[in-house]
Parts: C-alpha cells; sequence; structure tokens
C-alpha cells in the first residue's frame, strides 16, 4: 500500500468512526554510518526507515497510534481512537490549521555529495590522522563518520499541510593516549557543513586526550568555576526541561509562573532561534510556524516554551515549540535550538577573569545527575586548575554540584567562543560562562 | 513469520561479497504507553515497531543493514546492501544451510492483547493515589506504564532458525515534594518479563507508590551531602548499578574485544576484594533483564563473572568471540532491528555474602548511607564511572543521622572493587533500561547491602550537624 493511499483511508475512517479531527505524521528517511578500527571497517549501517503516526481528536480527547508497517490503517486508527478514550486530562490540544511558512533554507550538510566508500575513506583517515598525531595515541575507541536524509508531512483534516527535508552529517572521534602510567581518552566532533573537516577534528581530539594526561582530583571546596562552552550546553540541554511550559503546568518547574522575573544575571540573554544556521527548521512538531525569541532577557525571563496545548491553558499563543521526538511520540514542548548569546571575552581573557579556580571542560553523568525540577545536579567533571589566570594541571575525578537556578544567577562573565555541543534530541549551545562558586568534592 | 525459503534467498544474497557469516533479524514489536499525571490518564500510545536487519561477517568485519519494509523485495536490497560493505558481489555462498524452527515463547498468564486501556488505567490509578495521599507535602505523582510484546525471528548461516516471543511490562512511579522553593523527587519502577498478571503475581504496585513518596518527602527534608572521600554503605537492589556500570560495562566484548577495557587479559587474576563474587543470568524466569534466546539465537545462560575476587569470565557476542577467540556467552542483544546485535548484560549481581546488614553501618566512624541510587555511566577505556544517590543518609558514630541530597559517587570500578569491604546476605534485583552501542535493552542490576571502604562523595552540603 502506498503511504498517500494509506492516509486517504486513516482520515476517512477517522471521520467515519466520529473524530471530529485526524491528523497524521509519516517520516521516512535513511541512514549510513561506519565505524574505522585499525583501519578497517569494523561498524557499518545502512537503513531506510519509514512510520506514520495517527492522532485522533475524538470527544474532545486526543490519542495517537504509530506503526511502521502501511497497511491496515483503520486498525492504526482505531488504536488511536481507543487510546483517546481513557485520557481523563481535562486539557485541550487543538490541532494546527492551515498555515503559511517563511521559507528556510539549510545548507546542505558537507558529505551529501560523497559516495559510500569516499565517507569509508573519511573514516580511516580521521582514525589515522589521530594516530599519527602523537606517538601516545596508541589506540582510537571508536571513530565514526554518518550521514542521515529524511523527511516529514504532516497533515491534518483541518486543512494542515506541512513537510521537510533535510540532511545531516557528522563524524566524531575518542582517541586513547597512554604515557606508560595511565590512559586518558579524547573526544571531539564535526557536523553539517564542516564534517569533513578531518584534521581539524583529530587535532581537537588528540589534545583534549594529551591535556588530561597526568590528571588528578583537586581538594574539596567551593571554586570559581569556567564552564566550557560543551559543559555549558550539556547544563542547558538537561535543564531545558525548565523552561517548558508542560513541565510547569504540571508542577515541575521552578520556573512556573516566574515570566517577567530575573532568574539570572543581568548579563546573560538565552535565544531559541528556530532559524540558527545550525539546524534552521520553519515550523515545529505541530505544525505552528517557527519564531525568533528571546527566553531570557538580560536575565528576565520573557517566556516559558509553548505548544497548542499548553498555550491554550495559559491563554497565550503558542511560541512554535511542540516538539516531537520521533514519529511514534505524542506531541511535546521542546526548545527548537537553544543558544547563550556570547559576550566579548575571548577565552583566554576569562582565564585571566577567572584568576584562580577551575576550568570545567567536560561534564558527565547528564543523564542521571541532574534534576530538573529542583534545579540540582551532582557532575562527575574534568578540566583544569587554574592559578592567577594560569592554566596549572589538569584536574579529573572531581564532582561539580550546584543548582541550575542558583549558578544562573552567579554568572559573572561570558565568553565570545559559542559552540554548538553533539545534538541528543536538540540543538544548544554556549559560550564559555564564568561562574562566582560552584562546590567540588575531590580529595 | 518469514518462509524458510525467503530467509535462505536473502542470506545467500548476503554472502555474495564474500561473508562467512549472514544473520536475519526480523521484528514486529507492539507496544502500549500510558501517562497519568496527578490521578488523570494525560496520554496514550499505541505503537508498532516493525521491521528487519541483516548482518553479515568476515573476520572481524561486520556490516548492518536494515529496513522496516519486510517484503521479500526489500529484504533482497537489505541483504545486498550490508553484503556491498564488504565488496564486489563475485562469490556463489553455499546456500544449503540447514535449518530446523525452533520456537521459543515465554510463559503468560494474561496476554495484553487481551486486556483493555481500563485494566492498565486500574493499575496505574492504584500507584497514583499511593503516592498522593502518603503524605501532604507530595503535590505531584506521575504514573507511567509499559507493556510490550516484541515477536524476533532470527535466521542465520549457522544453522539458527528460531522465533521467540517476548512480553515486558513496567511501570514507572514517581512522586513529587515540595514547599515552597524547593522541590524533590522520588521514584521506584518496577518491571518483569511476563504478562498482565504480573501486577497479581509479582509487582506490588501501592508498595512501590509508597516507596517513592517517602523518598520524596525525606530527601524535601534532607540537607545537602557533604563532599569528601569516605566509606559508602550501598543497599541491596538497584544499588546493583555500581557493579553495572564499574565493572559490568567493562567486562563486555565490546570493550574488552577491542582492548578498550581495565579486565583485558585479567581473566583469573584478582580483580575484586574476596569477599565478592558475580553472575549475569539471562535464564532467570520472569525476571525484567532474562531472554528465552539471544538476539543472535543463542542460548542465554548463567555466566559467572567473578567468583571470590578472580575474575572468571566475560560476556561474548559473536563478533567479539571471533575478536577475542572465546566461546559466545549467549550475551548478545539489541534494542530492536535497527541496531545491530552486541555484548550486552542481562540480569547482573553481586553474589550474597555472609555478612550482617546493619552491622555495616553501626561499624562506620563517618560515611555515607546510599539506600536508592540514581542511574550512571562509565568511561570502559578508563575505568572511572559516576553514579547519583537518589536517597542517601549521613553516618556517623555508627548511626544514622540525618538524611541528605544531591550526593553522587565518583571513581575508578577498577579500584572500588578491590575496596569492598563487606557484602550481606540478603540480595535482590531491580529493573532498569541499559543504553550502549545496541540501544536500550531492558536489564536487571542487583546485589545484597555492600560496603565500599572509601570512595570520593560529591555534594554541595557542608558539614552535617
Amino acid at each position: 500500500m502506498t503511504y498517500q493511499e494509506f492516509a486517504t483511508r486513516a482520515t476517512a475512517y477517522a471521520k467515519e468512526i466520529g473524530c471530529a479531527s485526524s491528523e497524521l505524521y509519516y517520516a521516512n528517511g535513511e541512514s549510513f554510518e561506519v565505524n574505522a578500527n585499525a583501519g578497517e571497517i569494523d561498524r557499518y549501517s545502512v537503513s531506510r526507515e519509514a512510520g506514520v503516526s495517527v492522532r485522533v481528536s475524538l470527544n474532545g480527547k486526543e490519542g495517537y497510534a504509530y506503526t511502521e508497517r502501511i497497511d491496515e490503517p483503520e486498525k492504526l486508527v482505531d488504536h488511536a481512537a481507543d487510546n483517546a478514550k481513557c485520557i481523563e486530562s481535562d486539557d485541550d490540544h487543538p490541532m494546527q490549521t492551515k498555515q503559511t511558512y517563511q521559507s528556510v533554507k539549510r545548507e546542505d550538510s558537507a558529505l551529501k555529495y560523497l559516495t559510500e566508500s569516499q565517507r569509508i575513506a573519511l573514516a580511516k583517515r580521521l582514525e589515522q590522522a589521530c594516530l599519527s598525531l602523537d606517538a601516545r595515541v596508541k589506540r582510537v575507541v571508536y571513530c565514526t563518520v554518518g550521514y542521515d536524509s529524511g523527511a516529514v508531512v504532516m497533515e491534518n483534516s483541518l486543512g494542515l499541510h506541512a513537510e521537510r527535508s533535510n540532511n545531516s552529517s557528522y563524524l566524531f572521534v575518542m582517541p586513547s593516549v597512554e604515557d606508560g602510567l595511565e590512559i586518558q581518552t579524547g573526544f571531539a566532533f564535526r557536523m553539517g557543513t564542516e564534517a569533513a573537516s578531518v584534521e581539524d577534528c583529530a587535532k581537537e581530539a588528540v589534545e583534549d586526550a594529551l591535556g588530561k594526561l597526568g590528571a588528578s582530583p583537586v581538594d574539596s571546596g567551593c571554586y570559581r568555576v569556567l564552564l566550557k562552552p560543551f559543559a555549558m550546553s550539556d547544563l542547558m540541554s538537561a535543564f531545558s526541561p525548565m523552561f517548558s511550559a508542560d513541565q510547569a503546568q504540571k508542577g515541575y518547574s521552578l520556573l512556573a509562573g516566574k515570566e517577567g522575573r530575573e532568574i539570572a544575571n543581568s548579563i546573560v540573554t538565552i535565544w531559541d532561534d528556530p532559524f540558527d544556521p545550525v539546524a534552521p527548521r520553519a515550523f515545529d512538531g505541530e505544525g505552528t510556524p517557527c519564531v525568533k525569541k528571546a527566553i531570557v532577557e538580560h536575565g528576565v525571563l520573557k517566556t516559558l516554551l509553548h505548544n497548542l496545548k499548553t498555550a491554550k491553558k495559559a491563554g497565550v499563543e503558542s511560541t512554535g515549540n511542540a516538539s516531537r521526538g520521533s514519529a511514534a511520540s505524542s506531541v511535546g514542548v521542546a526548545p527548537t535550538i537553544f543558544r547563550v548569546e556570547p559576550g566579548k571575552l575571548g577565552y583566554e581573557d576569562l582565564l585571566i577573569e577567572l584568576k584562580d579556580g577551575l576550568v570545567i571542560s567536560e561534564l558527565e553523568g547528564l543523564h542521571t545527575g541532574v534534576d530538573s525540577v529542583s534545579g540540582d545536579f551532582s557532575l562527575k567533571a574534568a578540566g583544569f586548575h587554574v592559578k592567577d589566570g594560569v592554566i596549572v594541571r589538569p584536574v579529573s575525578n572531581i564532582t561539580v554540584a550546584g543548582n541550575f537556578i542558583t549558578m544562573m544567577k552567579d554568572v559573572v562573565a561570558v565568553g565570545s567562543d559559542l559552540r554548538f555541543g553533539l545534538p541528543q534530541g536538540g540543538y544548544f549551545g554556549s559560550p564559555s560562562i564564568l561562574i562566582s562558586g560552584l562546590t567540588v568534592a575531590g580529595n | 513469520m518469514i518462509l524458510e525459503e525467503t530467509a535462505r534467498a536473502v542470506l545467500h544474497e548476503a554472502q555474495k561479497s564474500g561473508a562467512d557469516y549472514a544473520e536475519l533479524f526480523l521484528e514486529d514489536n507492539e507496544s502500549t504507553r500510558i501517562e497519568m499525571i496527578d490521578g488523570k490518564v494525560e496520554s496514550a500510545n499505541y505503537a508498532r515497531i516493525s521491521g528487519a536487519g541483516v548482518r553479515v561477517l568476515l573476520g572481524t568485519q561486520s556490516a548492518y543493514a536494515y529496513c522496516a519494509d519486510v517484503s521479500e523485495q526489500s529484504l533482497m536490497e537489505t541483504a545486498r546492501a550490508a553484503a556491498a560493505a564488504l565488496g564486489e558481489a563475485k562469490f556463489s555462498p553455499n546456500s544449503e544451510i540447514k535449518l530446523s524452527l525452533n520456537r521459543f515463547i515465554t510463559p503468560v498468564k494474561q496476554p495484553f492483547d487481551t486486556i483493555g486501556n481500563a485494566d492498565r488505567v486500574e493499575v496505574m490509578r492504584i500507584g497514583a493515589r499511593a503516592i498522593k495521599s502518603a503524605s501532604s507535602e507530595i503535590t505531584q505523582a506521575s504514573v507511567r506504564y509499559l507493556d510490550q510484546v516484541q515477536r524476533v525471528t532470527i535466521v542465520n548461516t549457522d544453522g539458527v532458525y528460531v522465533t521467540d516471543e517476548r512480553p515486558r511490562t513496567r511501570i514507572y512511579l514517581q512522586a513529587v515534594a515540595m514547599n515552597g522553593t524547593e522541590a524533590q523527587t522520588g521514584f521506584v519502577g518496577p518491571g518483569s518479563c511476563r504478562g498482565f498478571e504480573a501486577y497479581r503475581d509479582v509487582i506490588d504496585v501501592e508498595q512501590s507508590a509508597k516507596v517513592a513518596a517517602n523518598m520524596a518527602v525525606t530527601m524535601l527534608h534532607a540537607p545537602e551531602c557533604p563532599a569528601g572521600n569516605l566509606p559508602v554503605v550501598i543497599d541491596g537492589g538497584f544499588g546493583g548499578v555500581i557493579f553495572h556500570e564499574a565493572c559490568g560495562h567493562s567486562l563486555e566484548a565490546t570493550a574488552v574485544g577491542r582492548n578498550n577495557s581495565v579486565f583485558c587479559g585479567k581473566l583469573n587474576t584478582k580483580i575484586a576484594a574476596n569477599c565478592v563474587s558475580a553472575v549475569d543470568d539471562g535464564t532467570l524466569p520472569g525476571e525484567w533483564g532474562s531472554i528465552n534466546v539471544d538476539d543472535e539465537g543463542g542460548k542465554p545462560q548463567r555466566n559467572l563473572l567473578i567468583e571470590n575476587g578472580i575474575l572468571k569470565g566475560y560476556l561474548i557476542d559473536k563478533l567479539g568471540s571471533r575478536r577475542m577467540e572465546m566461546p559466545s556467552t549467549g550475551s548478545s542483544r539489541r534494542q530492536g532491528y535497527m541496531f545491530a546485535p552486541t555484548s550486552r548484560m542481562t540480569n547482573t549481581f553481586i553474589c550474597p555474602g555472609s555478612d550482617d546488614d546493619d552491622e555495616m553501618i553501626s561499624s562506620m566512624a563517618e560515611g555515607l548511607f546510599a539506600k536508592k541510587m540514581g542511574g550512571g555511566s562509565v568511561n570502559p577505556s578508563t575505568g572511572e564511572f559516576n553514579f547519583s544517590v537518589a536517597e542517601g543518609y549521613w553516618v556517623r558514630n555508627g548511626k544514622i543521622v540525618s538524611p541528605v541530597r544531591g550526593a553522587t559517587l565518583v571513581g575508578k570500578g577498577s579500584k572500588v572493587l578491590l575496596k569492598i569491604d563487606r557484602v550481606g546476605k540478603n540480595m535482590w534485583m531491580s529493573a532498569g533500561m541499559c543504553g550502549s552501542l545496541s540501544g536500550a535493552v531492558p536489564t536487571n542490576v542487583g546485589q545484597p547491602r555492600i560496603r565500599v571502604s572509601g570512595m570520593t562523595i560529591g555534594g554541595k552540603g557542608g558539614a552535617i550537624e
């Protein structure tokens, strides 16, 4: 059965069984990923995927069902209707109507026009580049090159029709270095238009690994901390649910009702910018046109993130932040592209500003060591000890603990070195951020 | 189910570029998820994941291709795509593979397709009510429910031809306690590899809900945990996540076979304190991490990992077995058809020891009692791990003096294993989802109560009065 046939039958059947409206979300894609190890391909994966989700509104309640078998549309609609029947929440979740969208141009990612064998060669080159940079690089733990392309089509019985296609490229590598005393690993990635920058990526990863050799904990205590871009963007990603109106309305966010209030130091501005060139998009997960807006402007919370449901409940407009983790998931709320507005100070200037304290370059355990309800975090960290504005030695096996809300108030400087972290469900970018105090556990 | 002829043709096609092994994995997975917030059903979702994956091996090279479309034409194209990774299709492989079907099924009393959403919601409501009524400080109860049946067919050129039906269900209960400006959460997520009867026979939803609620309320009144390097008592059950992270991942062929593990070449040497023995056992009936057959069609087994401190075994899949030149241990798993299988854990636990639970605390001058762990992660190359403590208590002079919040435990697996100085008598397990190369798979972690003589405790609190 073709998807078109499936869609027509599903829509007709939903109407027949009394659904006020119905919506289809169809996604398909192809992916390629290869991992090189010791000059050979050791993992290689290609795919073709497709799936369709149906969402119905029945007696004011909504239900979802998803399938990867493009057959039996009526059965899928029945599942969705069954699910709608058990909903007890009184929240109304309207579907989007016909919209017009701004045209966005996403630059083709770097690996789009490469052949498969060129992509494989790239992975091998990345591994070789790491190995030849320094004699202490003994192995490459993984060395991966990937390319995805896909399309999404969203349509509903209220006239909505939205579609987009995109492609993404990435490479990432983890070299392992040894100096006879210990083993350390480093990491670097490149994505989008930079995804073919092999030498560059290898150099960053190897420097990262070598920089950690000789690392040890510092004494426990409170330190001034310079969070490097990836550490800060990882934290933002972990605490982004705090900005969701859905979480706020459910009682899971301390930012509930804080719109218009100061929640961060006045030097902090955070954008939700769906048009950032890193991954621009015209519409959100329920077809609402995307808009660029400041979430935090000079320290003041301007808005929470809304989809049509939370907006209706709050009596405001959707901010275009409906999310759809995948075609199989229901509509939620999430940032589009979160970005901390860069300041003027370069990294070296920030070290001088830091004077005595720690540079934190990576945080681990973000899926467990953070509590987005309380804002508390306690995370394993690695970085450098800084004295009098100069890096004196690498630091590892420490934890850094604090509270995200308190920390945002304790920001004392914002750097100019904006970078986006490796996307894990969303895009988060930040420059280095200087914090006046975080608790460190070490010796 | 796939016709034998189609399977043969697909495997034949997959070997045309010289692969010495080919494997076809078909999956049809139906699941229902329901979410209840504050006693009201908020969302309900049904999903049918369906597709196939073809894997080929040539020595230690592997290639994987997968597709959602399981028509014969699509399977053949997928086989060609996998084969293409190894080179040109110029071989004519032996097509005389002997296949004899072996069907596995998990015995189920109440299959999920015989119950309705109303039944599911009723179970969830018991949890929501118990959370809300536990304390006036509880502001929010959330209950998430999942049931699924994964049906798989695995056919390979070693002659494996099996089908398996894997029912699983889990209920995740979360409580939030708030007092003005602060919020703390508590959670419990029991799961079982059974049908809906699990909620009658093995999972006590009301009791689990009370535990979650109590945890949130206790943590609301807890000061921040002090930081330092001190002894830590880790309770049984989910406390086993320490072993899962600090040791289990480093024993997987994924790490060992690539020389990326601190435990490489350490078989039959001492890697843990004498009081430590540990096992990975996928054969335990009805357990969350159990499997009838692994995702290469292999037989799961009870794998002895550590015996009295001596390393006895690794967790090995087919590719790992080629790299390590050791037999597979029935440990090959994957989330679904979108992942090539690799070595993973099932039900992994530290075996019961001979120490007394109370004595571990009463003989401690100062330290932490981690009653409930959160999750964590590990770098298998270095063995460095971290995990969070969801419910902790500060101990001084052998007595619990205060609950503490926000603690994390950081260390190196290889060092911590040697520092275990107590292992209790009663072992139990807890359900979790483990994420790795081959996706998220259900695993049980477990242990009796244990004590580590010294560990880095992360926290931001001052001295506990």
